[in-house]
């Protein structure tokens, strides 16, 4: 495969005023990463070392295969809502190799609130489940936790796909014949009683793990009965006499022990044989990506300069390179697996539409992985457009796309507006994964345009009311909506609501991808077919 | 179409003229027969220790003991650096235009900015097709066009060489 030839002038000034820009957007987002992992109260801390407990981290790190990746998800979900107190949304999860075998890992956060779960808690361990189930990846618990955080119990307790859904999906799981454990580290109370009580295999550590359906407080409350956390649902009991946990623990590392030795006599889930080749890296350097990726979102840039900085050897077979061209289609490599990419090189038109559904057809049928590198702004509209069946052209590339049986892959690179988002596999279109970029911005429509179209609104209600429009009332309605909307169209703000798994440094998005597509090669592949397209 | 590989500088060309019953090869204009073995390649009847290795775009093969390094011509390329390109810039979608960075009788370098256009929210910067000399600017700052509308013109490459060398 031919290797793309850069045109990006890495001593120009565009180029170092762009790095200079996205360095600083990318040591943001660092920043607050590194607080969501680590910043915690002393008092919380304290707290834990006292009960002899490890920070959910170093449990993670003593499970996890020494060396290998670890590729964590959601990292700063949460970090908009509920005043900043649920980092990570109090809970950590990702995908990592434990005795050599690749498994999702969920843990809870004692170190906030108790390990209390908020809703966003419940949303991100319903998707972690969910990526579980897509990707047939073995799931190991790290429970530490008291519960549903009460004063929100509305919000986590009773909808569909809110707590109940967790208990759901690890039945379904089971059903599927992956594989599940549980290490109670510490409290696991209620509703959470039921992550051990529906895992395979569950380690229990002797005298800070407890499991019960109503702790010794309720217990009092409800019938008088008074006893102690042990008697009540401690290691002990629950190894010797309920049979409700298999194996008692000495201590969190002897927990961890025992639990790598279960993993290691897990058979493994044969993947399917995706077309690969020996990984060779890109022969641009991906730190480049910080002089490309525009310091405007306005700002039109070449997404093949993208894809030659995460590709194997920036070797990419361009499908209809002169057709179309506002979607970029073509075969490459990442870390060796064999993909079909597409990208956004401007506005969807109709041939540009027609060609990624076509494409997709043809990933699907050569049963190659989807990658999607959004950065749209819609499809054309106008008279011309619409008489030409720009509509029915983008119906085609949602119908190739929502049908696809190839697991499907999307990094927002910098803009996803419009119904361009579902084309291009936005969350709804149920990609095994999707990854966000920093200065990444997500909405029906940019700010300005929502501001002014609610200006014209306000316009034409005053003169409706007969009177005369106020300048000071519509430049105030303008601004407030635009910085309302700049809130919103955040990657932060998307990230904390997890409308996708989490928030990547643009140089790790070589590394992501490539974890990612080894994942999902362990499901099968999906039903072949589409339903009628409007010709 | 013959393959075209560089060596040393020089640049060889190589057809295949028959697969079977022994694969032949036309190199530089002459025939020669070659069968291909484990650690050896026969020439004409005669066989050179052979091994090949490759990183990247290298390509380097050992023959007889010494070693050489062979690198593939692009074809599409070498196209491209000898046309050198189109007289005009057209719009890739419709639009306005929001800037020009050029002048009519500018000097422009390939890949060099002209004009920004915006369209559906979008910035996108259109360059000069190859190095040469602003003729005309079609469409000035503010003024809108079609997908496919030409918005700057190039002077002719004949005449452009012309002015070049003169």
């Amino acid at each position: 495969m031919k290797r793309i030839r850069s045109m990006i002038d890495t001593a120009g000034a565009e180029f170092r005023r762009n790095t200079e820009h996205n360095r600083r957007v990318v040591a943001e987002f660092r920043e607050k990463q590194e607080a969501a992992r680590h910043k915690r109260p002393q008092r919380d801390l304290d707290r834990l070392s006292k009960q002899g407990k490890m920070r959910p981290r170093e449990r993670i790190e003593k499970l996890l295969d020494p060396g290998t990746p670890f590729l964590e998800l959601s990292s700063l979900a949460a970090n908009m809502a509920y005043g900043g107190e649920s980092p990570s949304a109090s809970s950590i999860v990702g995908i990592g190799v434990v005795s050599g075998r690749e498994v999702l890992i969920r843990a809870d956060d004692p170190s906030v609130k108790g390990g209390a779960w908020y809703p966003l808690t419940a949303k991100k361990i319903v998707r972690a489940l969910d990526i579980a189930m897509e990707n047939r990846l073995p799931v190991i618990h790290l429970c530490d936790s008291a519960g549903g955080f009460l004063p929100l119990q509305a919000e986590v307790f009773p909808d569909r796909y809110m707590a109940g859904r967790i208990f759901r999906n690890q039945s379904i799981l089971s059903k599927m014949g992956v594989k599940q454990l549980s290490l109670v580290f510490g409290h696991c109370t209620a509703g959470g009683a039921y992550i051990p009580g529906l895992s395979d295999y569950s380690v229990i550590v002797r005298g800070t793990g407890a499991v019960f359906l109503g702790g010794p407080p309720l217990v009092k409350a409800a019938t008088g009965e008074e006893v102690t956390v042990e008697e009540l649902g401690g290691a002990d009991m629950h190894t010797s006499v309920s049979g409700t946990c298999d194996y008692p623990a000495r201590s969190e590392e002897d927990a961890i022990r025992i639990g790598r030795e279960i993993v290691a006599q897990w058979d493994q889930e044969r993947k399917w044989d995706c077309q690969r080749e020996a990984p060779e890296a890109p022969a641009y350097d991906p730190v480049e990506l910080y002089g490309i990726i525009p310091d405007d979102i306005k700002k039109q840039f070449d997404m093949r300069e993208v894809i030659a900085r995460i590709v194997d050897g920036s070797r990419f077979h361009e499908y209809q390179p002169n057709y179309g061209k506002t979607l970029i289609c073509g075969y490459a490599n990442i870390w060796g697996f064999k993909v079909g990419i597409l990208a956004n090189n401007g506005v969807l038109f109709n041939d540009s539409s027609l060609k990624g559904a076509h494409f997709i057809e043809l990933c699907n049928q050569n049963a190659t992985p989807l990658v999607f590198l959004q950065n749209i702004t819609g499809y054309m509209i106008g008279r011309e457009y619409e008489r030409q069946g720009i509509t029915k052209d983008g119906a085609k590339m949602i119908m190739a796309q929502s049908c696809s049986r190839v697991p499907k892959f999307t990094v927002m690179c910098n803009g996803s507006f419009g119904a361009g988002n579902y084309g291009m596999c936005g969350r709804a279109f149920d990609g095994r994964f999707l990854f966000s970029w920093p200065n990444h911005q997500i909405g029906v429509m940019g700010g300005d345009q929502a501001a002014k179209t609610l200006v014209d609104v306000k316009v034409s209600q005053m003169k409706r009311a007969g009177q005369e429009p106020d300048q000071a009332v519509l430049d105030k309605v303008y601004e407030d909506t635009r910085k309302a909307y700049l809130e919103q169209l955040s990657a932060y703000y998307s990230t904390s609501e997890l409308w996708d798994d989490g928030i990547l440094d643009p140089v790790d998005t070589r590394n992501a991808l490539g974890v990612a597509i080894s994942a999902s090669l362990n499901a099968p592949l999906g039903d072949s077919g589409y339903g009628v397209f409007r010709f | 179409m013959a393959l075209q590989l560089r060596l040393k500088g020089r640049e060889h060309s190589i057809e295949i003229v028959a697969r079977r019953p022994e694969l032949v090869l036309r190199i530089d204009g002459v025939e020669h027969r070659v069968a291909v073995m484990p650690g050896a390649v026969m020439l004409d009847g005669r066989a050179y220790l052979f091994d090949e290795g490759v990183t990247g775009d290298r390509h380097f093969v050992r023959i007889d003991g010494r070693t050489f390094d062979l690198e593939a011509v692009d074809p599409d390329l070498e196209e491209e650096a000898a046309a050198g390109g189109l007289d005009v810039i057209r719009a890739p979608m419709p639009g306005a235009v929001v800037s020009l960075a050029k002048a009519e009788g500018d000097q422009v370098r390939r890949g060099e900015t002209v004009l920004t256009i915006e369209s559906m929210k979008l910035q996108t910067a259109l360059t000069a097709p190859r190095d040469g000399v602003i003729e005309r600017i079609v469409r000035q700052e503010g003024q809108t066009f079609d997908k496919d509308e030409a918005v700057v013109l190039l002077v002719p490459l004949e005449e452009d060489a012309r002015e070049q060398t003169s």
